[in-house]
């Protein structure tokens, strides 16, 4: 088991690394950010001058030691686009912004998805179920901008029964919230669903009654181990989907979070901040995954390969 | 158990677990003022600013967000333009106008309980300019300073390798020297200054809400006396343009920074618009690779609008009054060489006159340049580039309506739609010849703009020749005013006269605003930042 | 409609009604028709059945609204764009846009991500290893983030957009595939075709592969809707297809800022991605209840 771990801890790392390599290459192919930081007057002398003092005349390969000598202690670099910020520093600000709207998104899709998924079980085959089906695939078939912005017009504007963007109090999440959950309300739905009609199976209200009582002990100890199993890794997958999707809910009601951050910094050829941003990211999802693996690994022996 | 019910159990602890560790954060405070009463408080949408108060990296547009609190030597006046005293009382240059003396204003108190202005102060802020990462647009031109003195506490001497005329739009309210108080920094260094930056004016910092907003509050002894009308000030960033309006019409906001598209419904809904004093941006587009200077191996002969009769045809295709009234709202007055406004050195009465016969809407004289040059119909192709910045969305537009022009005389276009960045590399490298693009550039003094895009030496290549190289070097010598004003003419009739690129328009800026909240409000628009003067707006009498 | 329920039925005895039902529901005719209109028609007949050239616009007719509002003509049924195109002709050409623009991207995806989960679940060994940390790399990837930064860099054309989803979609294919090769390649045909002498291209080609198939297209046609919402939400992020095409996700981002005044640029694209979206959902939800309900869980 332990070989388990650290074998897979390592693929981890290996994996981040690889990201790292990969987010370098791609965001210097974007260009010079000399362009985006000095103004139309420049002279010549300028961009010699700043480039030295951001270490951009040195070749890639020198770039790139400096970089990861820096990143494994955590130092990304201070931002070029937030003077006097670190480029961690501004995502560990941002962070909690899209954490919190991921969050409440995800509650809201559950809050939705939970008493739809529980009818249509009961009802199967019914009408109900049938557009309990269509409520929730029309949810993953609407583009999250289109719905942002047609929400904020409808409830924060016409109606005026919201904000129409920014952070504060609860009122000011409750659009982008939505917007970001909607998505999900289908495949939770899903799993209400079939959670419900397992229940309602008659072979295994059978099979406990054959059993007996004193069976529970050990249903409930076999059950436990395979329950955890699908909610981790759907949780996983969640939450990285929402952590991206909120880049384009962020945009649209300016919510002051991550994605916002690294659009911003994508346009202004912030290297440090990109860099910061998309391997906090990606680490968040490969260590998710990797805790994921290691649980499954625990709760059935079978897995570990 | 139900296994599947159980996961979904836990399932639902995992999020509620979620949930509430994302809801605690919630309950901190926003800014505060959302309890302040409404009638004290203005809140300004704007599409956003690079967020610091660093001025010296921060670029010009961007100052907006020091206008408030931050001064400058000089003032530009609302009405006329003028550059006007404010923490400079008295300025003349030497007579070789190497050296400009500022006679200083006395008894002006910094915020926070820092001692008076004095020319020290100036002497330190000017050092900012100095530091390595220095990147403010008239950065440059501050490192040209050989020596800053102060003679004494109120006066102060600026020298310079070579002589100037700009100085005092440098030093004014359009510049970016913002004065800043040596005793705060000495005290309490570049933390404590970016925490709580202490200025002179009428608004004082109170803090930011890092992609949100910037406040500011209204002090209570102005050394001018200025008093605004509202105590407290917001600066909401909202990069989105609807959000922009729908601040606005939900009352989030009072004043919203619009593109001309959403100004119509903003109006229709009760909106006032304010306009600044003076135009301040231009829209041109600019016709890569006229690289000119003999043996330049940049210059490939085969790009059409090397030949002038090509330059003109594509000036003659444009039907700019539609593309004004459409585009643009009918916003903007003509442009008749790119840079020019009446406000600048060179500027010439007769283009207007001549304006309709060279530049004016003609296809068909359009067709028959370009069967002259050569270009039968769909035999010219080339690439329009096109770009957006926050608060600048009409570039793309103006490249379809381009192509779509374009197209009615023949020629062939792709637009390809690129970033900033990536445009001003290109033509930074003299490797855009295959294409044109629109761009929207705020004013600048003739020999600033001269030297940024047509003088050969600098980073930038539009369109280069000896005639405007030759030019150029006497302008930087030349101190008198109607010597400078005859040569930035001479220099201007010759863009003119050349067809140097497609002028479009000139705009005022304008932003829109609730009449229940502001109903007067005057400013210049040249200042830096284009919405200015917050401290004159006025609320309607009760 | 549904009289009687799986509860109370058991599996084995259905009566009549029961049976007719199932065998209506034998096809999917709601989404399919859905789809031969919104896409499959438009797609293929685009330029018969739009009204108007999508590419030419007069600034004269800018912003009109659609025919029902006061000062929209039947000439421009659904109103026309900033620049004075017709909205109905760009839709019909923006279906066949993201029918190409999906098609490609997952047919490159569905044969790389195929033929490295075969390989993988094939051969096992070092070669699995490698490949599976690829598709974890891959499926960690932040996926609109690096479409950005890669699109600045490159500039948005149809090369790179197909190029971005590539890289997102083949991971999931390769994962799929490899699980069911895993399983397929203990059984006894395989292992008989080997003692014949075939050759491991052979056996993944001819035997493996084959039994892969309807997973792959219940996948792809998943796929393609999740695909369609992507390219848009390029589009909107400013890294999609290059203008001036008609594509329906571009054509919401152009009129996003007009949401409010000229609601119609925006909307009717969005109503089309949202019911194409829409059917090839019911269509693969459908497909997989009856084909696979393995991949319940994809």
């Amino acid at each position: 088991m332990q070989r388990f771990i650290a074998r897979r801890a390592l693929h981890s790392l290996l994996a981040i690394w690889v990201m790292s390599l990969i987010v370098f290459s791609l965001v210097r192919v974007t260009g010079n950010p000399l362009d985006m930081m000095l103004p139309l007057e420049a002279t010549p002398e300028d961009y010699e001058r700043i480039s030295k003092h951001w270490g951009l005349d040195q070749p890639l390969h020198t770039q790139y030691v400096i970089f990861l000598s820096k990143a494994v202690r955590g130092d990304f670099g201070n931002s070029w686009k937030w003077p006097g910020h670190s480029a961690m520093g501004l995502v560990w600000q941002r962070l909690p912004a899209t954490l919190e709207l991921a969050g409440v998104a995800l509650g809201i899709s559950i809050l939705i998805a939970l008493p739809i998924g529980i009818l249509s079980a009961v009802w199967k085959g019914s009408g109900w179920d049938t557009a309990a089906k269509v409520i929730a695939l029309l949810g993953q078939s609407l583009p999250a901008f289109w719905l942002g912005i047609v929400l904020m017009w409808i409830f924060a504007v016409t109606l005026g029964w919201f904000p129409t963007s920014g952070r504060g109090g609860i009122e000011y999440i409750i659009l982008p919230a939505i917007t970001l959950g909607w998505f999900q309300v289908a495949a939770i739905m899903r799993l209400v669903r079939s959670s419900m009609l397992d229940v309602l199976d008659s072979e295994f209200v059978k099979l406990t009654r054959i059993k007996g009582l004193a069976e529970w002990k050990v249903i409930w100890k076999h059950c436990l181990r395979n329950a955890a199993i699908a909610p981790l890794t759907f949780f996983a997958i969640i939450a990285g989907v929402l952590m991206t999707g909120a880049v384009v809910t962020e945009s649209v009601f300016s919510w002051p979070g991550t994605g916002l951050l690294v659009v911003d910094a994508v346009r202004a050829r912030d290297f440090q901040v990109v860099q910061a941003v998309v391997i906090v990211f990606a680490g968040i999802f490969i260590l998710t995954n990797l805790l994921v693996d290691i649980l499954y690994a625990y709760l059935d022996p079978r897995i570990r390969y | 158990m139900r296994p599947r019910l159980v996961s979904l159990v836990l399932a639902l602890l995992l999020v509620a677990a979620t949930f509430t560790l994302g809801i605690l954060p919630i309950w901190g405070p926003m800014s505060g003022s959302a309890q302040e009463a409404k009638g004290q408080r203005l809140v300004f949408a704007s599409a956003g600013f690079d967020e610091s108060n660093r001025f010296w990296v921060v670029a010009r547009p961007d100052h907006l967000q020091y206008d408030p609190f931050l001064e400058t030597l000089l003032e530009v006046d609302p009405k006329t333009g003028e550059y006007t005293p404010r923490l400079a009382e008295k300025w003349s240059p030497s007579p070789d106008y190497k050296e400009w003396t500022f006679i200083l204003r006395k008894n002006v108190p910094f915020h926070l309980g820092y001692g008076p202005f004095t020319a020290k102060d100036v002497v330190h802020s000017h050092s900012m300019m100095m530091r390595p990462e220095a990147t403010a647009t008239l950065a440059g031109f501050w490192r040209q300073v050989e020596e800053v003195k102060a003679v004494n506490d109120h006066e102060v001497v600026f020298r310079f390798k070579r002589p100037t005329t700009v100085m005092p739009y440098a030093a004014s309210r359009a510049g970016d020297l913002r004065i800043i108080s040596k005793a705060q920094w000495d005290k309490e260094g570049l933390e404590g200054y970016e925490k709580r930056p202490a200025g002179t004016g009428s608004y004082r910092y109170v803090g930011r809400q890092p992609g949100l907003s910037v406040t500011y509050e209204r002090i209570d002894n102005h050394w001018k006396g200025e008093k605004p009308a509202f105590k407290e000030l917001v600066f909401r960033l909202a990069r989105e343009e609807s959000t922009r309006l729908a601040l606005l019409l939900s009352g989030e906001a009072h004043i919203a920074d619009l593109p001309r598209e959403l100004q119509k419904d903003a109006l229709k809904r009760g909106m006032k618009i304010y306009s600044s004093s003076f135009p301040v941006d231009w829209m041109t587009v600019y016709l890569g690779g006229q690289y000119y200077l003999p043996g330049d191996p940049a210059f490939k002969p085969d790009v059409a609008w090397t030949k002038k009769p090509v330059r003109q045809a594509l000036n003659m295709a444009i039907n700019r009054k539609e593309l004004l009234s459409t585009v643009f709202a009918g916003k903007g007055s003509m442009t008749y060489v790119t840079g020019w406004s009446e406000k600048s050195e060179g500027f010439n009465p007769e283009w207007q006159h001549r304006f309709d016969k060279m530049y004016g809407y003609d296809p068909s004289k359009a067709k028959a340049l370009l069967k002259e040059a050569g270009y039968g119909p769909g035999q010219l192709k080339f690439k329009i580039l096109a770009f957006t910045e926050p608060g600048e969305s009409e570039g793309p537009q103006v490249a379809e309506a381009l192509g779509i022009y374009y197209k009615d005389i023949g020629v062939a276009t792709e637009i390809e739609v690129l970033d900033w960045a990536k445009v001003r590399e290109m033509f930074r490298k003299k490797a855009i010849q295959c294409c044109i693009w629109p761009n929207i550039i705020s004013w600048r003094p003739s020999e600033e703009w001269i030297r940024t895009s047509y003088y050969s030496k600098s980073p930038n290549h539009h369109y280069e020749n000896e005639f405007v190289d030759k030019h150029y070097d006497a302008l930087t010598k030349a101190v008198k005013s109607d010597e400078r004003q005859r040569i930035a003419r001479t220099i201007a009739d010759h863009l003119f006269d050349e067809f140097a690129d497609i002028p479009l328009f000139w705009f005022a800026n304008e932003v829109v605003a609730n009449p229940k909240v502001v109903a007067e409000w005057v400013y210049p628009g040249l200042a830096a930042g284009r919405s200015t003067h917050f401290h004159l707006v006025r609320p309607p009498a009760k | 409609m549904a009289t009687v329920t799986a509860r109370t039925l058991p599996w084995y005895s259905p009566p009549r009604v029961a049976r007719a039902m199932r065998q209506a529901r034998r096809y999917p005719l709601v989404p399919l028709t859905m789809l031969t209109f919104l896409l499959v028609i438009p797609a293929v007949l685009a330029t018969q059945v739009a009204p108007h050239d999508p590419l030419k616009g007069a600034l004269a007719k800018r912003l009109k609204p659609p025919v029902w509002q006061q000062g929209g003509t039947i000439e421009h049924p659904l109103g026309t764009d900033k620049v004075g195109r017709d909205i109905l002709s760009r839709i019909i050409h923006g279906a066949r846009v993201s029918l190409v623009v999906s098609l490609v991207a997952i047919f490159v995806g569905g044969i790389l991500g195929t033929t490295l989960g075969l390989m993988s679940g094939y051969f096992g060994g070092w070669v699995d290893s490698v490949l599976m940390r690829l598709v974890d790399i891959s499926l960690s990837l932040p996926t609109i983030l690096l479409a950005l930064v890669l699109v600045a860099a490159v500039g948005p054309s149809f090369g790179t957009v197909i190029g971005v989803l590539v890289v997102l979609l083949w991971a999931r294919y390769a994962r799929l595939v490899r699980g069911e090769t895993l399983s397929i390649k203990e059984r006894d045909f395989i292992a008989r075709a080997r003692v014949a002498g075939a050759s491991h291209t052979r056996i993944m080609v001819k035997y493996i592969f084959p039994n892969v198939v309807n997973s792959l297209i219940v996948l792809a046609t998943l796929q393609v809707g999740y695909v369609i919402l992507l390219e848009s939400a390029l589009s909107f992020l400013g890294a999609g297809l290059p203008r001036p095409t008609p594509a329906w996700g571009l054509m919401i981002a152009d009129g996003r800022e007009l949401i409010v005044t000229a609601w119609w640029v925006s909307m009717f694209p969005g109503l089309a991605i949202m019911l194409t979206v829409l059917a090839l959902n019911l269509l693969g939800d459908w497909l997989r209840d009856h084909f696979d309900p393995k991949l319940r869980h994809v």
